[in-house]
């Protein structure tokens, strides 16, 4: 009687885990069967929002489901990245990852409200975007290696959009590396940062890419470097800081990347579907020429090599971080 | 030069470009007239529709949605003193107290002309001077901001109402409410509490509808009182005579518009409010202002659509954005494959020429779709208030939560619309705490930035335009606390006369 219990309730436990199993499966085949939220930790507008709606786009067309973002804007990224941890692991809400919430925040936070790694699954790495070293046009240095000489033994301020954003910690990892004396002045984005280099007010800025381009195109700021580990196809003149020829600065890498992630405990088959279906998006014309105009490399890739990537970012940012002294507690 | 107008010309003169401007300002006067919905919010998520479009023809889509809704937040500032953007707050001033004495059709045109007119010389502005105001512009640093907002900040004696004091002690509470949130150089949590909500600051939006209109609210259902004595019988026009008084008024609206807006940072709110600082200022019946003073809607809404054309003269004289609405608008250009800046004007003259002219076709669509929306919005005035309230305190709920998407911003708008009412009790004015708010943050940036850079207290007196403003701040103290003192004497003999 014990073993025929015992057989009963293995039997229910498989069934149900069959059950569930189809279910899944039924769930996985027939997504999305309902609207789909992109959250974006950042406001309309922004670089990240607009590549959202670009995927959200490709996606509604491909799905023939509605797919919207939704921005949840604040505190450098963490408010809307913690939230969407907390949402529902369904696959009907997906989060727009990007080098804050998963590289710098959580080396920078101490109490973050949310875990970079056990509370996400990668879906797909979508794009990276190098910075790039300027100064403003009646800076005296045309090379990195110049830019150096004119500045030792003096103090030189280095802007940026904010504490904690990568064009920050892009500067803190050189002033780590050169050992040079400089200061961090913080701006509220880099549409503010950026006229205070054009005019001279700060010194040097390591902007994302795409927001120093018109500047460097209209020949108000100059690009010295690009923080990539190899040259950028806009800027194919422009070396990167490791082909300057300093020896502190070989290997350097910081650069900005969005990929989509989900909620722990979204169906392995459900992630599979929405990378599948992405990694088509992207490699489509409109995403391509979109990310062409914006100075950003298309990536795409399986599950695991987005999440590979993102355990490298996080445990270099937290060395940068350390290093340069930086964590909010 | 001909030629390139011509060839302009030929760009802009096409239907599709009329359908957009016509769309874009129907749709910015009817977003922007919703509390919580504000016209950068508007023009950001009208951006994905340009990517179809040709350039021109997108981008004046995006022009006409932020246009319309400048003027449109004035419309739910004066019916039910809700702010639909931040910018019209300065509106509710003199707007709603209009409107609550039946002139609520006077107070929209009035807001309607001041905007237009503001908007037209806004885009001159552009057209003619903006390589000579952008390279202005781009002389301001860290100690000359600092010493900018310190004179804006002097405004605060002209809102204060009927005591300094007060109004002193409001607008330094904005200032500390503003310091909530992450540290700007550090990073440090001030003031949150351990609240994880509060790390990015308190909102803004929700703090500006709690504050304004909730404790219109929470008045009626205390008072039980109906003090709206208007009907369908709101025939009120502006009168060629009062046209004629408010015109020097928003023409200086206009300017100080212009020169708010072609610095980057500043914004179409702290336009309004130096605008009206400066009417009252400059009127012979101050005591008028805040009571229902046509003038100071003029005052406020030429100020806030002077900002509207010249946020774009950073833009394409230098590509750089001045704020939210011109980063959007930044984005469609890269979109297009195009670059504003200097080279712009050189590669693509016939593109900005096709611009300026839908600039300024916006602004007559603008005026016409404005008259069109008074005549169906005025009549919001004609619903029962036992009706109306529940509404407006709906709308402040749905409005305060759509910016983020949070209800912890409901929160916020509530707390505020308690504090608004219990200000109001006390006699306490409201818009100092805003402008604190608004104005407390660039302050202490701009102070803290010029620290960095120069590590000296020198670096404050460095150039021509810190000692500009050094001196402006001085005068205007000066003026306005003496005129405060002398009309405060007045009353007093007055009240011992008695």
């Amino acid at each position: 009687m014990k073993t025929f219990g015992r057989l009963l309730a293995a039997a229910t436990v498989f069934a149900t885990g069959l059950g569930l199993a189809s279910q899944a499966s039924a769930q996985a085949d027939d997504y999305p069967t309902k609207r789909v939220t992109i959250i974006v930790p950042y406001s309309a507008g922004g670089a990240t929002d607009v590549l959202a709606r670009q995927v959200a786009q490709g996606l509604t067309e491909k799905w023939g489901e509605t797919v919207t973002v939704e921005n949840r804007p604040g505190a450098g990224a963490t408010l809307g990245t913690a939230q969407a941890a907390r949402a529902r692991p369904d696959g009907y809400t997906l989060f727009m990852g990007q080098v804050s919430s998963h590289g710098i925040a959580p080396a920078v936070y101490a109490n973050l409200q949310y875990k970079a790694k056990e509370d996400f699954e990668p879906i797909v790495w979508i794009t990276e975007i190098p910075n790039v070293m300027v100064v403003p046009e009646a800076s005296k240095a045309t090379t990195v290696q110049e830019f150096m000489d004119q500045a030792k033994g003096k103090n030189v301020s280095f802007g940026s959009s904010g504490t904690g954003s990568s064009i920050h910690l892009s500067g803190e990892m050189f002033k780590a590396r050169t050992g040079l004396d400089m200061t961090h002045v913080p701006y509220r984005g880099s549409g503010e940062a950026v006229p205070a280099l054009v005019s001279g007010n700060i010194d040097v800025m390591f902007d994302n890419l795409p927001s120093a381009m018109p500047q460097i195109k209209a020949g108000t700021i100059r690009a010295l470097a690009v923080t990539s580990a190899e040259r950028d196809p806009s800027l194919p003149d422009v070396p990167t800081l490791g082909e300057s020829g300093i020896a502190e600065l070989e290997g350097f890498e910081a650069k900005s990347w969005f990929g989509l992630l989900a909620p722990a405990g979204t169906d392995a088959a459900i992630i599979e579907k929405v990378n599948a279906s992405v990694n088509e998006v992207i490699s489509g014309e409109t995403f391509q020429s979109y990310a062409m105009n914006n100075g950003a490399t298309v990536v795409g890739g399986s599950p695991e090599k987005f999440e590979e990537f993102i355990d490298a970012e996080l445990d270099k940012w937290a060395k940068v971080v350390a290093d340069a002294g930086v964590r909010v507690e | 030069m001909m030629e390139n107008i011509g060839l302009g010309l030929s760009l802009f003169f096409t239907l599709q470009n009329f359908v957009a401007i016509g769309i874009g300002v129907m749709i910015g006067v009817v977003i922007g007239s919703i509390p919580g919905l504000t016209a950068t919010m508007a023009v950001a998520l009208a951006l994905p529709f340009t990517f179809s479009l040709p350039p021109v023809t997108g981008i004046l889509l995006l022009v006409g949605i932020y246009k319309g809704g400048i003027f449109g937040g004035s419309i739910s500032a004066i019916l039910i003193r809700a702010p639909g953007t931040p910018a019209a707050a300065c509106t509710t001033l003199d707007g709603y107290p209009m409107a609550r004495r039946g002139e609520a059709g006077k107070a929209l045109q009035m807001a309607l002309y001041a905007s237009c007119i503001a908007d037209v010389i806004s885009n001159l502005a552009l057209i003619f001077l903006a390589g000579t105001i952008a390279s202005f512009a781009l002389e301001f640093g860290p100690p000359e901001y600092f010493w900018l907002i310190a004179f804006s900040l002097t405004i605060v004696i002209s809102i204060s109402g009927s005591s300094l004091t007060k109004g002193i002690i409001s607008g330094l509470l904005g200032v500390l409410l503003s310091t909530v949130g992450l540290d700007l150089v550090y990073g440090t949590q001030r003031l949150t509490f351990d609240n994880f909500n509060l790390m990015g600051g308190i909102s803004y939006i929700p703090l500006l509808i709690g504050l304004f209109a909730i404790p219109e609210v929470v008045e009626f259902y205390v008072q039980r009182a109906s003090p709206l004595n208007v009907s369908s019988s709101d025939k009120s026009r502006v009168s060629w005579a009062e046209f004629k008084r408010c015109l020097p008024t928003i023409v200086r609206g206009s300017f100080i518009g212009v020169a708010l807006g072609s610095v980057p940072g500043i914004g179409a709110t702290a336009a309004s409010f130096l605008s009206y600082g400066e009417a009252r200022r400059n009127s012979k019946t101050p005591e008028t202002f805040g009571r229902g003073e046509i003038k100071g809607v003029a005052a406020a809404e030429s100020g806030n659509n002077g900002v509207a054309g010249a946020t774009l003269i950073p833009l394409l004289a230098l590509g750089i954005p001045g704020d939210v609405v011109t980063a959007v608008i930044l984005g469609a250009f890269m979109l297009q494959g195009l670059t504003p800046g200097p080279l712009m004007f050189q590669d693509n003259i016939d593109l900005i020429y096709a611009l300026f002219c839908g600039m300024i076709v916006a602004s007559i669509f603008l005026f016409g779709s404005g008259l069109f929306a008074i005549r169906y919005f005025a009549r919001i005035t004609d619903v029962p208030r036992h009706i109306l309230i529940p509404l407006v305190l709906m709308f402040c709920v749905f409005g305060s939560y759509a910016v983020q998407n949070q209800m912890f911003d409901v929160l916020i708008m509530l707390c505020f619309g308690i504090l608004g009412f219990l200000m109001a009790r006390i006699g306490m004015s409201t818009p100092p705490l805003l402008i604190g708010f608004i104005l407390g943050p660039l302050f202490e940036d701009n102070l803290r930035r010029s620290y960095l850079i120069a590590n000296d207290a020198s670096v404050f007196v460095r150039s021509p335009i810190c000692w500009f403003f050094i001196a402006a701040t001085a005068l205007s103290l000066f003026i306005g606390l003496r005129k405060e003192f002398q009309s405060a004497r007045a009353a007093r003999e007055r009240a011992a006369a008695a």
